[in-house]
């Protein structure tokens, strides 16, 4: 017996009973204290306008939430929620495209053929290396979409492809011997063994996106986002307003990847494959 | 239902691999009738084309030359008048039991109502009642199997088609599903062309058992099984056909050597 990605992604999740759980979520709370502590030293055995401690951090982050900051007018909410918008809209038109195009890749050698090389010439190309002609092509707004685009693209597109490549040739048989014609053979064997393997791009297509977009905004973003915010903040000195920033984008990110791994966990459960 | 009826006829058939260092020829020469309700076990060696056989009865493979007539009708590809029963059960893992038994229903766009009566009556009729829900991930290979089975007869199809089913499967278990298959095959009244590598296994569940060569894959011999059911393993005449099976097997293999 082989093993397939549904047996991989059960053994995933089976692995935390309820108390295991409580005792991963104990040690990630003790690492999370640890680092706080580590931070605090450092910055009190080396004292820097550069290297703010947690404290001075945590009181610039309820700050930034509270009041507009004065060099972009407007709070932290505002900044986030236009990464956010900018982030699902990078990330939507992606699957939009990615998904359609990995299936087709998948089914079609002739497709494959023709598609593979142009996506090759495209991968290695860093998707922030587009930014500045983005943010010539679509404007300063939307321009920090695009990165965010080329980043879920990749492991979307390929992990799709990947996906329907390994599908079973045995369920296929059997689909066939229950009268299946092609397009019965897409949709009720092709399509459902590719979900697990569509999730895994999106896990790791969420992850680069992120970075794209906090890396973008850094060059340019009209009307705040939070890499702007950073970029902003270092460029006036305000360090510890700066950290606050990435103390968000970090906090977003676990979110989003949280987020994905709830849904992941749904899909394999409605699947039959807890 | 007079078992004279032929239900499944394969003439001259022929099939060749196309391989890099020549052809390889893997059945050569078959001709066999099967009658309505008959049991028929293909055993021979492996390698000696039995899957491929059955893969061409189902329309998975193409014949290289003869013809296969299914009531009449020349075969052209696969589909769901014949119900084609794996080795590695081949149950979709997202599909609860009812739906997996339910997945030619849905393609022949049988109404939902119609289709979970025939699904009730065929896990019932394997045994599965209380697993309808249940995922194949949560199933036995024993239970696979019997979704297998049900599957493959939801179709009602003119012709069970077994590809070594339980194969995968324990000895003890083994023995279980041959039972549960001769009870399933005495309710339906279906044929069935059953393959196997086991001797045992043919004796035990056959009408006719059918003995192949291999290299090229020809008939043999065939051996009838006029018995009552359900045959006694231990007994003299179960043990002298199986010697005699064996011996046609081994000196089979001794060629091939």
């Amino acid at each position: 017996m082989k093993s397939n990605a549904f047996d991989r992604l059960r053994k995933l999740l089976s692995r935390d009973s309820e108390r295991g759980l409580m005792k991963s979520a104990a040690i990630v709370f003790v690492s999370l204290v640890v680092f706080v502590l580590v931070w605090w030293a450092l910055s009190s055995i080396f004292p820097s306008e550069y290297f703010p401690s947690p404290y001075k951090v945590g009181v610039a982050l309820v700050d930034s939430f509270q009041n507009p900051d004065p060099n972009t007018g407007v709070t932290m909410w505002q900044h986030m929620s236009k990464s956010l918008v900018r982030f699902l809209w990078g990330f939507a038109l992606a699957f939009v495209i990615a998904l359609p195009l990995g299936l087709l890749m998948g089914f079609s050698n002739i497709v494959e053929n023709f598609g593979r090389p142009i996506v090759e010439v495209f991968r290695p190309i860093p998707p922030m290396a587009w930014a500045p002609f983005f943010f010539v092509i679509v404007g300063v707004y939307w321009g920090p979409v695009m990165p965010v685009l080329l980043g879920v693209f990749f492991p979307v597109l390929s992990n799709v492809v990947f996906g329907v490549k390994s599908v079973d040739p045995l369920l296929l048989d059997v689909a066939k011997t229950q009268g299946a014609d092609r397009l019965t053979l897409f949709k009720k064997v092709i399509l459902p063994s590719a979900i697990p393997y569509l999730m895994t791009g999106i896990r790791i297509g969420l992850g680069i996106g992120w970075m794209c977009i906090v890396a973008a905004e850094m060059i340019v973003a009209f009307g705040g986002g939070v890499g702007l915010y950073i970029s902003v903040m270092s460029q006036v000195g305000k360090w510890d307003y700066m950290f606050a920033g990435m103390v968000v984008i970090a906090a977003l990110g676990i979110l989003t990847v949280e987020i994905s791994g709830y849904i992941e966990r749904r899909v394999s459960k409605w699947m039959g494959m807890k | 239902m007079d078992g004279n009826e032929i239900v499944l006829s394969i003439k001259d058939l022929h099939k060749s691999f196309r391989k890099d260092d020549g052809g390889l020829v893997a059945i050569e020469d078959f001709n066999l009738d099967i009658m309505d309700g008959e049991f028929v076990c293909v055993l021979g060696p492996s390698g000696c084309g039995k899957t491929t056989l059955l893969r061409i009865i189902a329309g998975l493979e193409e014949p290289t030359s003869g013809k296969i007539l299914l009531k009449n009708k020349e075969i052209a590809g696969p589909g769901s008048d014949r119900g084609m029963v794996f080795q590695e059960f081949g149950l979709f893992p997202w599909r609860s039991v009812r739906k997996n038994i339910e997945f030619g229903l849905e393609i022949r766009k049988i109404p939902k109502e119609e289709r979970r009566t025939i699904s009730d009556r065929y896990i019932d009729l394997v045994g599965l009642k209380g697993f309808e829900t249940s995922h194949p991930n949560e199933l036995s290979g024993g239970m696979k199997q019997r979704v297998g089975i049900a599957r493959a007869l939801a179709n009602d199809p003119a012709i069970l088609l077994m590809d070594e089913p339980f194969g995968a499967l324990d000895a003890q278990t083994r023995n279980l599903m041959q039972k549960e298959l001769l009870r399933i095959w005495s309710e339906m009244k279906k044929t069935v062309v059953f393959i196997t590598h086991s001797v045992d296994e043919a004796v035990f569940v056959a009408d006719r058992v059918v003995v192949m060569s291999a290299r090229p894959g020809k008939i043999k011999s065939i051996f009838d099984v006029e018995w009552e059911r359900p045959r006694d393993r231990s007994g003299v005449e179960f043990a002298s056909l199986r010697k005699k099976i064996l011996a046609e097997l081994e000196i089979e293999t001794v060629f091939n050597r």
